[in-house]
């Protein structure tokens, strides 16, 4: 009995490793046949709803066509719309480009919007992406603070024609043609068909983008969409693309190693390898991530701006990211990352570089600093080399003794953590902008409304109304001037040191010849295949 | 005998009562709001997250919430996670996974550590059993993760043999290189617990008996030294199953198999409550029954053992 168990079993071993031989190396590859395909190692997507996704914007992106585009270089061109104009910054007139059609046939029409914000915004259905339209008039309407809303639909939106309507804003905001981007898919259309079946639609969504499902999505199963052929954007370069879905980012490194899987965003971890691992397959993109180091302001010792300036120059931004990031991430010189259009790069000047000398001066000028240094970050996000980092910079910079960087169990107690103001020192602070432009980064940081929950809370009223002013700037470049203007005003008062600019990287197997850069993110449909 | 299993089956109900009440409030008390980090890096509006936290009575009081939990659980009804997908669904698409992943490496476990420490046993103190000794401890005391990346390294990335990551390429491909590494824990364990029996056994008056009675070497280890050294192995590889069958978290997340270990890690990380004590649930009755199995087991197996 037992023996005839282990005959077996040998059998079956020797059997499959046999049949392993077979299949090893090349699973991702694509069939002779001529299709193109990539595989794209993703977390789980949860859900393919655009008014609900939070982590899917990679599938979203090739199953939706978003108003807007921006490219690489942070210019807005227009994709499924015609035109969005305005002259006041409130009233905009959105035109569409005709002939569009959502997968399923239907015509993308002014309606097809309309219907898909006024869904989102609808408070009692609580979608994630709700927040996006909050500064469409009649938004409030939607969300009362109690009880249901008498009224359905955003009073801000008229349809006017088949292929135009109009937004009312409830201020004005000149940077709504860029809000309209990619990457924010509260503002996507949805097609009559979805409203009948939204379960099946987050599994199946029917979009209006150059990629269609090929079958619903199963929650840690491949998934695959293939390119729609009636689309009328560019016609991407490759025909298919299979989202590969890993709980863990180290093994889809591994993975893309052994040829299994085509691309992959490198987690932080693996960055200070990645060079070394992959060569001329590694890609640097520009980032739309920006990285501080919170300080606790509503406590005592950190209100000295020399503490809070001499804190930014202990810091050898550029040691840190060589040790920890292969000099990947860019060390900070404004408030804002580069890829947003007028980033005043170097507008820190003096306060951004590694000056310990200088920084320990400050330091005793304002008295030095007592106590215990106590760096709190959320855990579990392979962020715990950096704050050490920090911490050991600090201590042997500014010669704080009792420098400590400690994680939380996790990131929901991070932030109850931080929303309770419950930490004693610097903390982690980062925000990575859905759209490229400063207005998106400024308002996280720097407004109350911004509701970044893990930033920096300085909240001021000037800061305030210089944002707003800079906001209601029709002309791009008057709005940046606004704020560039924001920030310097910001950079008086020196609330929090920027640390980083973000560098994504990316990584290839050797099918991939080139892969294409995006604007904060990479054009998965326009990479080049090796044999090809 | 019947006696003892209602017995048996009583503490099991009094534990699965103890059991999911304390994971649920130990997730209830784990610091911070689920709701308002489901946006990850992007804030949700303060309105959307009350509204969410409305649809799940997570403003309710601990026992309240436990209460509703508990009546649905008892219809069979393990409820929806914060983003509205059902418990029941996502673990009844994981359990495959485990349950190929724990029976492929006990498998291996029984096979190579039994037999391990048989031959030990057999030619106990000579330079066969040392090896087998110095070999299983040597390996069990890498690291996990160390053993699993540098499988992954040496098969799937330098040798290209096996796939590393996922089960695209099915049963039994894609479970051969985890449940191996999975495996390994168990055997020094098996080998040594099977050597001493075996050592035990064979040293016992009726194996000299039986040998007296000019029985052949076949038949008196093969099924008398086997059958009754059998005993204290069979207690150790039940208990292990159940534990493998929990879902082994680390060798999962590595090798990114879908499965209840992975998913419970993940809940956690979330602090999604509802699904943190469905899977509880499940381990905690697999682990109780396969206990109340062994007992039974043991009692089969040697007449000695008497429970009433």
């Amino acid at each position: 009995m037992k023996r005839a168990a282990a005959a077996l079993l040998a059998g079956t071993l020797a059997g499959s490793i046999v049949l392993a031989g077979c299949s090893g190396g090349g699973s991702g590859g694509s069939a002779d046949g001529g299709t193109k395909s990539v595989s794209y190692a993703v977390s789980d997507p949860v859900t393919l709803n655009p008014g609900r996704q939070t982590i899917a914007f990679a599938q979203i992106k090739e199953l939706f066509s978003s108003l807007t585009f921006i490219k690489s270089d942070g210019s807005l061109t227009y994709l499924n719309a015609e035109s969005v104009k305005s002259t006041d910054a409130v009233h905009w007139t959105i035109k569409l480009r005709p002939n569009w059609t959502f997968h399923n046939g239907e015509k993308v029409t002014a309606e097809s919007y309309v219907k898909a914000w006024d869904t989102v915004a609808y408070g009692p259905n609580a979608w994630e992406n709700s927040g996006q339209l909050v500064n469409i008039a009649g938004y409030d309407a939607l969300n009362p603070a109690k009880g249901k809303p008498t009224t359905t639909k955003l009073s801000g939106l008229k349809v006017v024609d088949d292929l135009t309507f109009t937004v009312t804003l409830k201020s004005a905001d000149g940077q709504f043609p860029t809000q309209l981007s990619q990457a924010q898919s509260g503002f996507f259309p949805m097609p009559e068909a979805a409203y009948k079946d939204l379960e099946g639609f987050a599994k199946k969504p029917i979009g209006n983008g150059p990629f269609e499902m090929v079958d619903a999505y199963t929650e840690n199963e491949p998934m695959t969409v293939k390119r729609y052929d009636a689309y009328q954007g560019p016609k991407p370069t490759v025909d298919e693309i299979v989202f590969k879905p890993y709980t863990d980012m180290t093994t889809a490194y591994t993975d893309v190693q052994a040829g299994s899987t085509d691309i992959l965003f490198v987690p932080a971890s693996r960055m200070a390898q990645v060079k070394k691992d992959f060569g001329d397959r590694a890609y640097v993109f520009q980032g739309l991530g920006m990285n501080y180091l919170g300080l606790p302001l509503w406590d005592k010792r950190y209100q000295d701006i020399r503490v809070r300036q001499a804190i930014s120059m202990a810091i050898d931004r550029q040691a840190v990211s060589n040790v920890i990031y292969g000099g990947i991430w860019e060390p900070a010189t404004a408030l804002t990352p580069p890829g947003e259009p007028g980033t005043p790069v170097g507008l820190c000047g003096d306060l951004c570089k590694f000056n310990p000398t200088k920084a320990k001066q400050l330091l005793a000028e304002a008295g030095g600093f007592t106590g215990k240094m106590e760096i709190r970050y959320p855990g579990g996000s392979g962020l715990d080399d950096l704050y050490n980092a920090y911490a050991n910079q600090l201590r042997q910079n500014l010669g704080i003794k009792d420098v400590t960087a400690t994680p939380t169990t996790d990131f929901p107690e991070f932030q109850k953590l931080r929303n309770d103001k419950n930490l004693s020192g610097p903390y982690f602070s980062r925000w990575g902008a859905l759209y490229a432009s400063q207005q998106n980064t400024l308002r996280s940081f720097y407004t109350k409304a911004g509701g970044c929950v893990n930033c920096i809370p300085y909240y001021t009223p000037q800061i305030e109304q210089l944002i707003a002013k800079a906001d209601a700037e029709v002309d791009p470049q008057k709005a940046i001037q606004g704020y560039v203007d924001v920030q310097k005003a910001i950079l008086k008062d020196f609330p929090a040191p920027p640390m980083f600019f973000e560098k994504y990287a990316y990584a290839t197997s050797d099918r991939i010849a080139k892969l294409a850069e995006g604007a904060g993110s990479l054009e998965l449909e326009n990479t080049t295949l090796a044999d090809s | 005998m019947l006696r003892f299993t209602i017995r048996r089956l009583i503490e099991l109900v009094l534990v699965f009562f103890g059991v999911t009440f304390a994971i649920y409030a130990a997730v209830f008390a784990l610091p911070g709001d689920p709701i308002s980090s489901l946006g990850g890096d992007q804030p949700l509006s303060p309105a959307v997250v009350e509204r969410i936290r409305d649809l799940y009575h997570l403003n309710d009081p601990l026992w309240s919430q436990y209460l509703r939990y508990l009546g649905h659980l008892l219809t069979g009804d393990l409820g929806v996670d914060f983003r509205g997908r059902s418990v029941a669904e996502r673990l009844a698409a994981r359990w495959p996974v485990t349950i190929r992943l724990a029976l492929t490496a006990w498998v291996i476990q029984v096979v190579i550590g039994v037999g391990l420490g048989l031959v030990a046993g057999l030619r106990k103190n000579t330079w066969i059993d040392r090896g087998v000794l110095i070999l299983t401890i040597l390996i069990a005391s890498v690291p996990i993760f160390v053993m699993a990346v540098t499988a992954q390294l040496v098969f799937g990335v330098k040798l290209s043999l096996l796939p590393i990551a996922g089960v695209s390429d099915g049963w039994p491909v894609s479970y051969l290189l985890p449940a191996t590494v999975l495996a390994i824990y168990g055997l020094a364990a098996v080998a040594r617990l099977t050597r001493g029996s075996v050592i035990d056994t064979m040293s016992s008056d009726f194996v000299r008996a039986l040998w007296a009675k000019g029985l052949s070497r076949r038949r008196v280890i093969g099924v008398h030294v086997l059958r009754n050294s059998s005993i204290p192995v069979l207690t150790y590889l039940a208990i292990d199953l159940g534990a493998l069958l929990g879902g082994a978290v680390v060798t999962e997340g590595i090798f990114n198999l879908p499965g209840v270990g992975q998913l419970l890690f993940e809940s956690i990380r979330v602090h999604e409550g509802p699904t943190v004590v469905g899977i509880a649930t499940a381990l905690i009755l697999i682990f109780l029954i396969t206990s109340v199995i062994v007992d039974l087991l043991n009692s089969l197996l040697d007449p000695r053992i008497r429970h009433d």
